[in-house]
């Protein structure tokens, strides 16, 4: 995959508003356009503030926003992406829920002349865009920090606990890959429990409060999604060991993480602001509905950028979003 | 037990016990509901949906401000009033049971999602709320213990149980002799319903979230089947009690616990929980052969 910057693509919209004359021009391409938007599942934070951005986009340009929800339903999306390809819009947004699942449909889409602009989760199947954080980046990042803290030097026991949302989804497959490849390098790291809580905070809080009991000198916890994991921030603040056991997560950054980061359940998230995402998202699709694609035909890519949000000082409220 | 105590570290320690018996409560409670429904030869797949319907109105409810008592109040009316339903439909309606409740928690769950919770799926409660301090530190194992007193009273002491029995070893016989059998029928699913309310208060309390995938996706509904057939409750009912529940209860739990600490994945796990459902219902089929006098139309 090439990926090009944030900057470059300012840089291709900034050329296709010039190369068309003006803005308003820009505008009138767009427009009586159609966009179909099929997520895993609508009624989240992180998909809500996504359609937010799209809709206001949608509203200046002039084209549509249809949005089919899959309400957690794989099947479901699979047929709701066979309609949504069946309706040919002009560009097509997919949140993939597994490397694999939606890659044959992607790849019709594309060959049926549709744009895929593929957000946060990416297939194995190449399309014209893609939006969304860099998994290996996170990963690496927050086992670069686990080692900081719990690695030699800091006298403590190196034993980390991973809970994934699901062991074949594409965020924690990259984020277990990258930091796996950290604590490779660092031999006092232990690795003691890596184990999927189907993205539930229930069974989150249930392998912790298994996984503390046998290892009482745990030292830290990277969970994979805020959500899940502030069932796991349960069970440690439960067992009475929020002032041992550090507890990292990803996500949207919502005022909910903000929250559980204030109540001690999360100590640091990485977050890559859903909101700003959801913008990102929405320049993408204007600029595809604008004819724009990359010179040598490879998958355009925007990298979101990314807020670590820690408990202590340099702590805000607002670095998280309200919608 | 004993394969977990010699080759698994930090299995056998009171410790250990404790994050069992914690992390089994909910389950407990579940499969009290579901036992007394298995007993009289019936089947509740509503039982998850009404456990985290109850533990939606209730968080619903507190978050909005109301104090703890007339919440609680209106949450098991609006609770027993899912189990009522489901109960008069299987009774009077004469729809089978498993039918009734695969339809009433497809009902249930999208009403909450998409009436109630306008689209969302999770609720978060917040954990300095007095619903979730409530239910925090020992009230869970209390709540659990309980409610398996008052499921072993009913079955052992009560009308409602005797006849519940007689459901499931031969309902038409029950019928015939005069026995109040829809009304019995009515109570055990509002009974089931009742216990679920309890699991789901104490699941949301616990993770400080009341999450509707439990429902479309969780495991727990197959869980709650498990523990009382591995306990020895037939399916086709008539038998069994709260000891069996107690057995299937310990068996499952100490295999989740000690596959979580053998670092398995959930996938994994839930493979060889499939595998001694399988086993279980094998044995059961053989210790319990079907014959003339217990096969009717309607069996599971």
């Amino acid at each position: 995959m090439k990926t090009t910057t944030k900057t470059r693509l300012l840089g291709l919209a900034a050329s296709a508003i010039l190369a068309t004359g003006s803005l308003a021009h820009a505008e009138s391409k767009m427009a009586g356009k159609s966009v179909i938007f099929v997520p895993i599942t609508m009624g989240i934070s992180l998909t809500e503030a996504w359609a937010k951005r799209m809709k206001e986009h949608a509203e200046i340009g002039g084209y549509t926003v249809e949005i089919k929800d899959a309400a957690l339903n794989t099947g479901v999306m699979s047929e709701l992406l066979a309609a949504a390809i069946a309706q040919r819009p002009d560009v097509l947004v997919v949140h993939n829920p597994t490397v694999q699942l939606l890659a044959r449909q992607i790849k019709q889409a594309e060959a049926a002349g549709i744009k895929v602009l593929q957000l946060k989760l990416q297939s194995n199947q190449q399309s014209s865009a893609f939006t969304g954080a860099n998994w290996t980046r996170i990963g690496t990042e927050v086992a670069q920090d686990i080692v900081k803290e719990c690695g030699a030097g800091s006298g403590k026991s190196g034993k980390v606990a991973i809970i994934p949302g699901q062991l074949t989804a594409a965020d924690s497959v990259l984020m277990n890959e990258a930091s796996f490849k950290v604590f490779a390098e660092h031999p006092e790291i232990e690795v003691v429990s890596n184990q999927a809580s189907d993205w539930e905070p229930e069974k989150a809080r249930q392998i912790t409060a298994t996984v503390l009991q046998q290892n009482p000198d745990l030292c830290a916890i990277f969970g994979h999604w805020d959500v899940h994991t502030m069932g796991a921030g349960a069970a440690v603040k439960d067992a009475g060991k929020q002032d041992s056991v550090l507890v990292y997560a990803t996500g949207g950054g919502d005022a909910d993480a903000c929250k559980a980061i204030e109540d001690g359940i999360l100590d640091r998230e990485w977050s890559y602001d859903a909101d700003g995402q959801g913008r990102d998202a929405a320049t993408m699709i204007d600029l595809l509905l604008q004819g724009v694609t990359s010179a040598d035909g490879s998958m355009i890519s925007v990298e979101s950028p990314l807020k670590v949000i820690k408990a202590g000082e340099g702590y805000r409220p607002d670095l998280c979003f309200k919608l | 037990m004993l394969f977990f105590s010699l080759f698994v570290d930090g299995f056998a320690n009171l410790g250990n016990f404790k994050v069992i018996a914690s992390n089994s409560a909910a389950l407990l409670m579940l499969s009290c509901g579901m036992g007394v429904v298995i007993i009289s030869r019936g089947l509740d797949l509503s039982i998850v949906a009404a456990m985290v319907a109850g533990a939606a109105t209730f968080g619903i409810l507190t978050v909005a401000g109301w104090s703890v008592f007339p919440a609680f109040v209106v949450t098991v009316l609006a609770v027993l009033a899912i189990g009522v339903f489901n109960g008069w439909l299987i009774a009077y309606v004469e729809i089978p049971g498993m039918l009734t409740t695969l339809a009433s928690a497809m009902v249930i769950t999208g009403f909450f999602r998409y009436e109630v919770l306008n689209g969302e799926y999770l609720l978060m409660l917040p954990s300095d709320s007095r619903a979730v301090q409530l239910l925090s530190g020992d009230a869970p194992a209390i709540l659990a213990v309980l409610v398996f007193i008052a499921s072993w009273l009913i079955l052992r002491y009560t009308t409602m149980g005797r006849v519940t029995y007689a459901l499931g070893d031969n309902a038409a016989a029950a019928r015939l002799s005069g026995l109040p059998v829809r009304l019995t029928t009515l109570g055990i699913y509002a009974f089931a319903a009742l216990t679920a309310l309890f699991a789901g208060l104490v699941v949301a309390a616990a993770s400080s979230t009341v999450d509707f995938r439990i429902v479309t996706n969780g495991s727990l509904l197959f869980e709650a089947i498990l523990v009382v057939v591995l306990g020895g409750i037939p399916l086709r009912g008539g038998r069994g009690g709260m000891r069996n529940i107690l057995v299937g209860l310990a068996l499952i739990a100490v295999l989740r616990n000690g596959m979580t600490l053998l670092n398995l994945t959930t996938q994994t796990q839930d493979m060889f929980k499939g595998v001694v459902l399988l086993i279980a219902i094998v044995i059961d089929n053989y210790i319990n052969p079907r014959d003339t006098e217990n096969d009717t139309v309607g069996d599971l």
